[in-house]
């Protein structure tokens, strides 16, 4: 993939988190009487709609911080073999927080 | 205002280990500009002054200096405007230092030469042996026109915060000539000029900060284009990005107008054949 199609990703994730996020804001703050804790969130994600809503925040939220900050770094005028490293080292991030935050969702849904 | 105190940024790389500032204090004149006064200075007052300079009409783009730490062209900026009676006059930053006011351009030559600032024709074989003109209209011109002003002075650079931080991205000169070659519809090229823009180091690290559209003394918006450029990378990108029609060439004339003959002289010279 060419640097245009990461950054039309980008676009895409903060329209995304943009919509996502409002979605949740209204809908489990704003006009639910839920207690905000971990059995709510895990209660909802046993219905598939939330565990999907739920992994689909995590993709788009990691997506755009990491490629954010892909974008910071980069300005440190990093040479080609240094920009190689940041970017398999932005994906073992990226891959890693994405396991570890998407347990919460899963172990929800699996009960 | 009968007196003007310029502080002038001197360095010579075999001397001084770093640039500092020497003072003059020279007669005001109205209507002076910046580079008039340099000029005064390094014709009466010290002739060691080393800046760039040419046309003195804000054309060439040789006398990009930070005045008052502004970039601005020292010829095109007349003193009484600036409305202080001490000037600061820097060479432009974001480039090495050649000797005082002098500022290494290279880097800017080198990445504007990299975007292929040329037309590639959709017809050699038209390009190279024209038979009529490329047909161009009013709005096909307008859609390139303003960035072809372009004098390549620099002081776009010097105002880019990107290109403070990143010495590799390519900067919004280049960058907007990318821009202006590929939409202009005599050329094929923008695929090409794509992939060179399309780098880590490329057009997707600007910030939209509009200091190079500040600073340009010649009206053009660097900023636009690189924004109608990422526009048309993205659509490129989706196949969405219609293919500009070949330019039609001038159908030839069908009557040529008979040339005016070269009317004769009237004052004869004595001796000459009549």
């Amino acid at each position: 993939m060419r640097e245009v199609h990461w950054k039309l990703l980008q676009y895409i994730a903060g329209i995304g988190i943009f919509f996502l996020v409002g979605y949740h804001l209204i809908f489990s703050h704003f006009q639910s009487d839920e207690i905000t804790e971990w059995s709510s969130v895990s209660d909802r994600a046993a219905n598939a709609g939330w565990l999907t809503f739920y992994v689909l925040i995590l993709i788009f939220g990691i997506y755009h911080v990491l490629h954010g900050i892909r974008g910071i770094i980069l300005e440190f005028s990093l040479p080609p073999s240094a920009v190689k490293v940041l970017d398999w080292s932005i994906v073992l991030i990226g891959v890693a927080v994405f396991g570890y935050a998407v347990y919460i969702p899963i172990n929800g849904f699996i009960g | 205002m009968e007196k003007i105190t310029f502080k002038v940024q001197r360095y010579n790389p075999d001397k001084d280990k770093k640039p500092y500032t020497q003072v003059f204090t020279i007669p005001f004149k109205h209507g002076m500009t910046v580079l008039d006064g340099l000029i005064y200075i390094k014709e009466n007052v010290d002739n060691t002054l080393s800046f760039r300079s040419s046309c003195r009409m804000g054309i060439c783009g040789s006398c990009g200096m930070l005045i008052n730490n502004l970039p601005m062209l020292a010829c095109h900026t007349p003193i009484e405007e600036l409305k202080k009676d001490t000037i600061t006059v820097k060479s432009l930053p974001n480039f090495p230092i050649v000797r005082d006011l002098v500022a290494d351009l290279s880097s800017l030559f080198a990445k504007h030469k990299s975007i292929k600032p040329y037309m590639m024709p959709h017809d050699m074989a038209e390009a190279e042996k024209p038979t009529a003109e490329f047909l161009q209209e009013q709005l096909q011109l307008e859609e390139f026109v303003q960035f072809a002003y372009c004098v390549k002075c620099g002081l776009c650079m010097a105002a880019c915060p990107t290109v403070a931080t990143d010495k590799h991205f390519l900067g919004p000169q280049p960058l907007a000539q990318a821009y202006r070659y590929s939409a202009d519809r005599r050329d094929c090229g923008a695929k090409e000029r794509f992939h060179e823009t399309d780098t880590p180091h490329g057009i997707w690290l600007c910030h939209l900060a509009g200091a190079c559209s500040e600073a340009c003394p010649k009206g053009v918006d660097p900023a636009l284009a690189l924004q109608l450029l990422k526009r048309a990378m993205i659509s490129d990108s989706l196949r969405l990005r219609k293919k500009p029609a070949p330019p039609s060439v001038a159908q030839p004339q069908a009557e040529k107008k008979p040339k005016v003959a070269v009317p004769e002289f009237t004052i004869k010279r004595p001796g000459a054949k009549s």
